[in-house]
């Protein structure tokens, strides 16, 4: 028993406890996460008893909710109430979150058991999880490699098989990416489906929460309980129609899909070249019309990404100051302690990106960068939407690579970037994303990307479930 | 390639960022070189295109004035999390000298 739905359904039929579940879930983590690295903390007794609780109340003949009894993990920059929340950052190391997150709330009343919090990089900035404060964390398929990030806890931790379902936040890539890595599910949801209110932001016109999970299946359940209007977040959005996995449509008969030239850069494996070809082609063999796509701008949407995204965080990291969160650096004058506070706070990366943000929104650079950028993003996001009058999804590859070993691209930060390059366009433009498994490449686990047309979510759901049916 | 023109001193002022002389080196050395890499958004022409900064439609959002679902009633967690605090009071550095 390893998804969710299955879960579901043993504990339906009086099969297994919430209890067993969430106790196997924890021994399977405590023995086996000493070499993975994918969780920051566990919640062991609070975990337990919550699941005791829901047995309870299914024993009492109550309805608990679509994920009842199910151990799910979230990702560090996820608020929930009377936790730490340190955004796999120093200046937060003894932070505990004073409010659930909206996420947070929505699973616990779904009946999901939280087990623990999952290792990231630092506020989200990275692509490897190697930037985190507090651990590195190993891919579960090769455990010399990296699992991708920044969510690369909660990919190691489905992948690893400790919990069914896990949360990330994607700002650029940052669920799809671990998710092709690992092997694993992970769709970043359409711009404002899933409410932000309680997750540390990065990006905020790009930020989304979405799941982690090993069947399109489960990522469906999850979306279904996450998603929708929240009064508490000013830019979530009404789901008019949900798309529950029993709703789920497996055929590519009918289906049009767009193959972007760009989905083949220079520099890509030549392994995961020849994966992504063969679903296209597997896709083609099922009734699936293939449309060969030119989108030139798509060659821009990285740049886009790395203007947009160090401006919005250098922005919202500047409450970071040691006033009234996280930790002070203990020098008298005001000035003196924001600056040492930050500087001794902050690793890295994310130095780099508020420098860099700093600068480009600094005065003479502003629109030169931060003002063209917008204006690509809407040539970006209209080129798109005309792309999707005559396709209903778009497929390309998640990652141009497989999984690297620890360390190779850390002292090269355009390296780094790079490897967001097929993901960050759905950010820019708000659009939904998948990431799912398609076969390997030296071993090592290759991902299939979808796009669909903002709120299509259900339409992308359908076609990644159709791609996985083809599979087995 | 054009030329950047990059102080770090500079922007670590404006970044609120005490760096020391390691770090201000590598940031001298790398960032000059991500902001050419992003330069090459100026190879697109935008004349024509009209900015957007939100790709949303949604425009002034409100929510009524109540009590949120797990809201506390007097804040205790908050002042808890300050770094200092003198009662039931944020204790900050001084402003003036």
């Amino acid at each position: 028993m390893k998804t969710a739905i299955e879960m579901r359904k043993a504990i339906a039929n009086g099969e297994i406890t919430a209890e067993e579940l969430v106790k196997a879930s924890l021994e399977k983590i405590h023995a086996e996460d000493a070499k993975i690295g994918a969780f920051l903390e566990t919640y062991d007794e609070e975990a337990l008893e919550r699941a005791r609780a829901i047995d309870a109340r299914l024993r009492a003949g109550e309805e608990c909710g679509r994920l009842a009894g199910i151990p799910v993990a979230i990702k560090d920059n996820m608020c929930q109430k009377g936790h730490k929340t340190s955004a796999g950052s120093h200046i937060l190391i003894d932070y505990v979150a004073t409010y659930d997150s909206t996420l947070v709330h929505r699973l616990e009343a779904a009946g999901a058991i939280i087990v623990g919090r999952t290792n990231m990089d630092e506020f989200a900035m990275g692509s490897s999880t190697e930037t985190s404060y507090f651990q590195k964390t190993r891919n579960p398929v090769d455990t010399t490699k990296v699992p991708g990030g920044s969510s690369g806890g909660s990919a190691a931790a489905v992948s690893a098989g400790f919990v069914p379902l896990a949360f990330g936040s994607d700002t650029g890539g940052s669920i799809r990416q671990p998710a092709s890595l690992c092997g694993v599910v992970g769709l970043k949801p359409t711009y404002g489906r899933v409410s932000r209110y309680g997750l540390i932001a990065l990006g905020s016109s790009l930020d989304q929460i979405g799941p982690f999970a090993l069947t399109v299946e489960d990522v469906a359940l999850a979306l279904e309980v996450i998603e929708g209007k929240d009064e508490f977040d000013a830019t979530s959005r009404e789901v008019a129609e949900k798309h529950p996995p029993e709703l789920l449509n497996r055929n590519f008969l009918g289906v049009k899909i767009g193959v972007p030239k760009q989905a083949f850069v220079i520099g890509m494996d030549e392994g995961v070249k020849a994966r992504v070809e063969e679903a296209i082609e597997k896709m083609k063999n099922a009734g699936a019309t293939m449309v060969h796509l030119d989108l030139p701008l798509l060659e821009y949407a990285l740049p886009v990404y790395y203007i947009l995204q160090p401006a919005e965080a250098s922005s919202n990291l500047g409450r970071f100051d040691g006033m009234r969160y996280g930790t002070r650096a203990d020098v008298p004058a005001l000035w003196d302690s924001y600056r040492k506070t930050r500087g001794n706070g902050f690793g890295r990366e994310v130095k780099r990106r508020i420098m860099l943000g700093s600068y480009i929104l600094s005065a003479g650079y502003y629109d030169a960068y931060y003002k063209k950028a917008l204006a690509v993003r809407t040539a970006i996001d209209a080129s798109l939407t005309e792309a999707f009058k005559s396709v209903d999804v778009i497929v390309l590859p998640t990652s141009p690579n497989v999984a690297w070993t620890l360390g190779e691209k850390f002292d090269d930060p355009i390296a780094m970037y790079l490897a967001d390059i097929y993901t960050v366009a759905a950010n820019i433009c708000g659009i939904p994303g998948i990431s799912v498994p398609c076969g390997e490449s030296e071993g090592l686990p290759v991902g299939l990307q979808f796009w669909a047309p903002s709120m299509e979510d259900g339409r992308l759901l359908d076609v990644a479930a159709s791609y996985e049916a083809l599979q087995i | 390639m054009t030329e950047i023109d990059f102080d770090v001193s500079k922007v670590a002022k404006l970044a609120l960022l005490d760096l020391t002389d390691d770090e201000a080196a590598a940031l001298q050395r790398d960032l000059p070189s991500i902001v050419s890499y992003v330069s090459k958004l100026h190879e697109v022409d935008t004349s024509e295109i009209d900015a957007k900064a939100y790709l949303t439609d949604l425009s002034d959002v409100f929510r009524a004035d109540v009590r949120r679902h797990d809201e506390t009633d007097d804040g205790r967690d908050c002042v808890a999390a300050f770094p200092k605090q003198k009662g039931n009071a944020l204790e900050v550095p001084g402003i003036f000298e």
